[in-house]
Parts: structure tokens; sequence; C-alpha cells
């Protein structure tokens, strides 16, 4: 009798997406070549066989792993592997939805505003609602002292909006 | 262009009189070198009004001082919080991180520092007494040999992916991809770049930086309450100086480690447009060769953290011997400073070091000096560098993200950077949950342009023979000793099994 715990099957779908990424790439980037001249496409038509072919290694080791019962491809338990656990993996799509947010507004409000509220919104959100206070310190200190260092001092090329035009009218 | 001790001892001691300008200089350069898009080369742009504003000799002591410490300054983020300040400073990471999550991150910085420090020392005094050997590296070394070199750095993607091979030769040769998308050098057509024109000159690399390290980093530790590991946290709370001091005695003791990879990035260096990341790469990866331990490298071994730091600084003074001898710039610093002094009316050659020494020979004495001053001044910083690693999560993640945002935004004001540094940052992500190495994806973007380039290059002046890639001597040698570098961890391990067979047998 086998008392030892049998180790559940690992689930690889999660792993499959960074090949699947290259592959798709791969093939877009081939189809972007084949009017140029053939010395343009030489190095790319290397490593892109290379790729494939490590791709292909891949898909090998996998299949033969699921049949030896070692690894499973289900979207079952999947998103967890590659986001965590639910309340972790909100607070991960709200940060990057407010990551994108950030670039959108940053050409129209400026560095200084839209870091405050992305800063705010960030703390506030990771910190479940709990440390409006200290975020509202913290964010808007991040925005003052990165526009008096990067701005004022060093004249950095940041992204301008209403309050960097105001304060440059008046300093 | 050998001049006696005395006249370095001369110079030297007039350099130390500068030291109202290095000190500054090195302030500002660690931390530009700190926030990834703040390289060196952009805050001299900035500051050209004041450097053009000085005498030559001083606004060269300048430039050389924030060159300098901005480049030990981006191994501090690297080691904290897992983002290279520059692409120099990507190999820093793979074994200094794990050492910082470790609770090890003051021993990590102290490390740093010192085999940077030493690095740059040493490699200030081989350039100085050098420099007509080293002068003749760049014109031996062409396309063909360039190549070779760039595999010999490529060939690190199978060495740091030990734990799974083909999951990092795949992160890898995907890394390479994305650095092939944009314009070639030789026909300029456009590939692979989505339409959008602002991949027409290759991937930017700060934005492929920052996401692949920083923003995928700061969605990786969210889960955690600070970056240090609970044992890590611990072990923190019980340091003082000692670890400062460990680390300095650790790397002392693998004095052999620093002098050999700063000579070797020295001789990257002085290679026209080779740069810091090849060296470090380079180095890295002959280093976990060469070593009786490799199986360590990559979960914070003490070694792993010197070759990449040691020759990244040793690149430093290589960069400036080109430019000064032939009026060619190692790497973009070197450029802007050119242009610098070509304002000044500096005349860049052979007869600059009799001519104007202070210019010549005073930009090593500069950076041996702002070497010995930044030795002086980082070290004790150690300690309060690392509460770094206290500050939660819930405020280092959205500040490190708008930061280092705007920080890929700098280099060349396009916002549409931004974006590419939150694609990387997802593609970092996905690849850091499934057990794929941002680094070797990083290696492939930084490194696939320059090898393509110097593929194009060499294929162009041969009008398309492939023969031309086993054409010269040196070319040949290297190819020698990139087989024998590929071969020999499985000779290695072949040996390691024939041994432990006998010695079975013999018991048996």
């Amino acid at each position: 009798m086998n008392n030892e715990p049998q180790q559940r099957p690992r689930n690889i779908l999660p792993d499959c997406i960074i090949p699947a990424l290259a592959l798709a790439f791969t093939v877009y980037y081939l189809t972007t070549i084949t009017e140029v001249p053939w010395i343009s496409q030489a190095s790319a038509i290397v490593v892109s066989s290379l790729l494939l072919l490590s791709i292909m290694a891949f898909v090998i080791r996998s299949v033969w792993r699921i049949r030896q019962h070692q690894e499973t491809l289900q979207f079952e338990g999947a998103f967890h592997k590659l986001l965590g656990y639910l309340p972790i993996s909100l607070k991960r799509i709200v940060l990057l939805l407010l990551a994108i947010a950030y670039v959108w507004l940053i050409d129209s409000l400026g560095f200084t505003l839209t870091t405050f509220i992305f800063v705010f919104i960030g703390i506030v959100l990771l910190s479940s609602l709990a440390n409006w206070k200290n975020a509202l310190i913290v964010s808007l200190s991040c925005s003052v002292i990165g526009y008096i260092v990067f701005i004022y001092f060093f004249k950095t090329r940041f992204p301008a909006g209403p309050i960097e035009h105001w304060l440059k009218g008046i300093l | 262009m050998s001049p006696d001790f005395n006249v370095f001892l001369g110079l030297f001691v007039d350099t130390l009189g500068y030291w109202w300008i290095i000190i500054p200089a090195t302030i500002l350069g660690i931390v530009v070198g700190a926030i990834p898009g703040f390289s060196a080369a952009n805050t001299i742009i900035i500051l050209l009004p004041i450097t053009l504003a000085m005498e030559p000799a001083t606004g060269m002591i300048f430039m050389v001082a924030l060159y300098t410490s901005s480049r030990l300054g981006a191994g501090i983020p690297a080691i904290l919080v897992n983002i290279p300040g520059t692409a120099g400073a990507a190999a820093t990471p793979l074994d200094g991180y794990p050492m910082a999550v470790a609770g090890r991150g003051q021993q990590a910085l102290a490390i740093s520092f010192v085999s940077s420090v030493a690095a740059g020392l040493i490699t200030t005094v081989a350039a100085l007494l050098l420099i007509p050997w080293l002068s003749q590296v760049a014109f031996h070394l062409h396309s063909v040999e360039m190549i070779v070199v760039m595999l010999f750095g490529i060939s690190l993607i199978a060495t740091i992916s030990a734990e799974d091979k083909i999951k990092g030769l795949i992160a890898g040769f995907f890394g390479l991809m994305i650095g092939y998308i944009g314009a070639d050098v030789v026909y300029e057509a456009p590939r692979g770049s989505f339409g959008f024109l602002e991949l027409y000159d290759k991937v930017p690399l700060i934005p492929a930086l920052v996401g692949l390290f920083a923003i995928s980093e700061a969605f990786v530790v969210i889960e955690r309450s600070t970056i240090l590991s609970e044992q890590g946290a611990i072990d923190k709370k019980q340091a003082g100086w000692g670890p400062t001091f460990e680390g300095i005695r650790a790397t002392l003791v693998h004095w052999k480690e620093v002098i050999w990879t700063s000579l070797l990035g020295l001789v990257i260096g002085v290679i026209p447009g080779a740069g810091a990341a090849i060296a470090s790469f380079v180095a890295y990866q002959q280093s976990r060769l060469l070593s009786k331990t490799p199986e360590l490298y990559g979960t914070g071994h003490i070694p792993g953290l010197i070759a990449p730091e040691s020759a990244n600084n040793g690149v430093t003074s290589g960069t400036l011997i080109p430019l000064l001898i032939i009026g060619v710039p190692g790497g973009a610093t070197a450029a802007i400073m050119a242009v610098v002094l070509e304002y000044h009316g500096v005349n860049f050659g052979p007869d600059l070091f009799d001519t104007q020494p202070m210019i010549a020979y005073g930009s090593f004495t500069a950076m041996f000096v702002t070497y010995v001053l930044l030795g002086l001044m980082i070290l004790p910083l150690t300690r309060y560098f690392s509460h770094v690693m206290v500050v939660p999560t819930v405020y280092m993640a959205p500040i490190l993200i708008a930061f280092t945002l705007v920080g890929s935004f700098v280099p060349r004001a396009y916002v549409f950077d931004m974006g590419v540094a939150i694609v990387f940052g997802i593609i970092g992500y996905i690849a850091r949950r499934t057990g794929y190495h941002v680094a070797a994806i990083l290696i492939g973007v930084i490194l696939g342009p320059l090898l393509e380039n110097y593929f194009l290059r060499a294929l162009r002046i041969s009008q398309g023979d492939l023969g031309v890639l086993f054409s010269s001597n040196i070319g040949n040698t290297l190819w020698v000793l990139l087989l024998l570098s590929l071969l020999a961890p499985g000779l290695k391990r072949y040996r390691g099994l024939s041994k432990s067979n006998g010695k079975k047998v013999n018991k048996v």
C-alpha cells in the first residue's frame, strides 16, 4: 500500500501564454519581411527558426508530461495561477487599469496632477481603502517633490499640464 | 604618450583640487544613475549650458565624475527593488536581488560598491598604462569579431535559465525577435513595427527595461507586505553595520574575480558601440562558466554580483580611450563629452596627450579621484539605502509605477514609450508568474539589434557571402573560445558523472 500523498499534476495552461505570444509575434514578423532583401531577412529567419524549434520542444515535453500525469492543461485554476487569489487578482487588474489611465491622461493633465491622482488612488486601493490620510500625504509629497526636482531644477521634459503651465507663469 | 610617474602624481594632486566640482557631480550621478531613464548622457545634455560655460578641464572633470558615479548608482535599485537603473546594470539583479529579498540587501550593496570602486580604480590605472595597446583593440575588432562577442553575451540566456532550459531559450529568442523590430541599418526596411512610426527606430530600451523589471515587479510584490521575505525581515531588524563590513570582506576575498571581470569590461569598453550591458552579460556568463559552484548563480551568489558590477565599471574608462585617441566615442555619454570638448576647441588624437595632458590623462585621473571619493562617501550609506526594503508595498508599488513610467518618457519624450513600458510590464508579469526569466527576454531585446547590425554590415561588406563570418584569425579564435564556453558545462558534468561512476565501481 502506497501511503505517499500523490502529487497533483501541474496546470501548464498559463505557461503556454509566452510561447503563444512569441509564436504569434514571429508569424506576424515574418509576414512583414517578405518584400525586404534577403540580407535583411537572414538574421530574423535564423532566430525565428530557433524560436520555433524551442516552442516545438516545449510542446513535445508538455504532451509527454501530460501523458505521464505530471502536468495538465485546463482552464480551472489557471486564472489563480496567473493572477493570484481573488482580492489580490482584483487589485492587480485595477492597478493595471490605473496605470493605463495614467499614460492616457498624463499628456493632457501633466506629470504633477496625474502622478498625484495615480499614487493616491493606487495606495488607497492597495491598502483596501484604509489608509486614505497617509495616501494623501504620500501622493502629495511625490508629486510636489517630483515637480521641484525634475521639472523645476533639472528642467526635464516631463509632460506638462495645467499645473505646470500655471506654475511656469508664477515662478 | 607615456609620461612618467611624477606627471601622473602631479595630475592626481591637481585633480584632487577639483573636489568642489567632483562631489556634487558624484551625488548627482548616483541619483540619475539610480532612476531608470535618467542616464548620465541625458543629464549632461540637460546641464550643457553649465558645462559649456566651464573651463574645458573643469567641464571634463564634471562630466567624467557624473558618468562614473551614475554607473555605480544604477546598481542600487537593481539590488534593492529588482530595477536596473540602466541597461548596464541589467545583470546585477540576477544575484543582487535574491540577496536583498533574503535580508542581505545591505551586504549586497556593500559588495556592489566595493567591487565597482575597485574595478574603477584598477581599470583607470590599467587604461593609463596600456593606452597605446588598448587603442589598437578597436582597429582589430570588426563586424565579424563583434558578432562573436555578442554571441558570448547572448549565450547567457542558456546560462541563467538553468532551471528550465527550454523556457529560457523561448524567452531569449522571443526577446531577440522583439529586438529585431524596426528598420534595419542597411536597407531601412521597417519590420514587425505594427505600423507604429515610433518603432521604426527599434524598440526603445528604457521602456523595455522599465516594463520587464519595474512594472512587472510592482504587480508581483503587492501580494507581500514588503519586498523582504519573512526570514529576511527578521535578519534585517537585527542588522547593524555588520553586513556592510561582511560585504567589504566578501568582495576582498573574491579579488581575482574583481580584477579579471573589470579588465574584461575595460577591453569591451574600448570597442565603440559595445557598452556596459554587453560587458556585464559576458562577465556574468564567463564567471558562471569558470565557477566551481555554477549552480549557486541566480540564488544570491556573491561572485554573481561582483562580476557584472566590476565589468560595467570597467567599461567606464574603456569608453574614453577611442574618444581621446581617435575621436570616436565609445558610447552615448562619451559622444556628448566629445561635443562639449570640441566646442572648447579640443582636437582629439594622440597629440592631445602632449598638448593638453590635463584633458587627456586628466580624464583618467578624474575618474580615479571620483572612485576614491565615491568609495568614501557611499559605503556608509549602505545601511540607510537598504531601508528601502522595509517600505510597505502598498506605498512602493504605485510610486514605482508612476516614476518609472515617467522615466520611460524622458529619453525620447514620447507618451507612446510609456505605453510600450506597460506592454512590456504585462509580458514581464506573465513571464515571472509562469517561470520564464525576464532577464533572458531583456538580453535578447538589448543584444538582438546590435547582433543584427554587425551581421548586416559583415554581409554587406562580403556581398552576401556567409563565409565572411570565418574570415579573420581573431574572429576564428573567438569562435573556438565561444564553442569551448558552450561545451564546457556539458563536459564538466560528463567528467563529474564519470568520476562518480568510477568511484561507485571501485567501491563495488
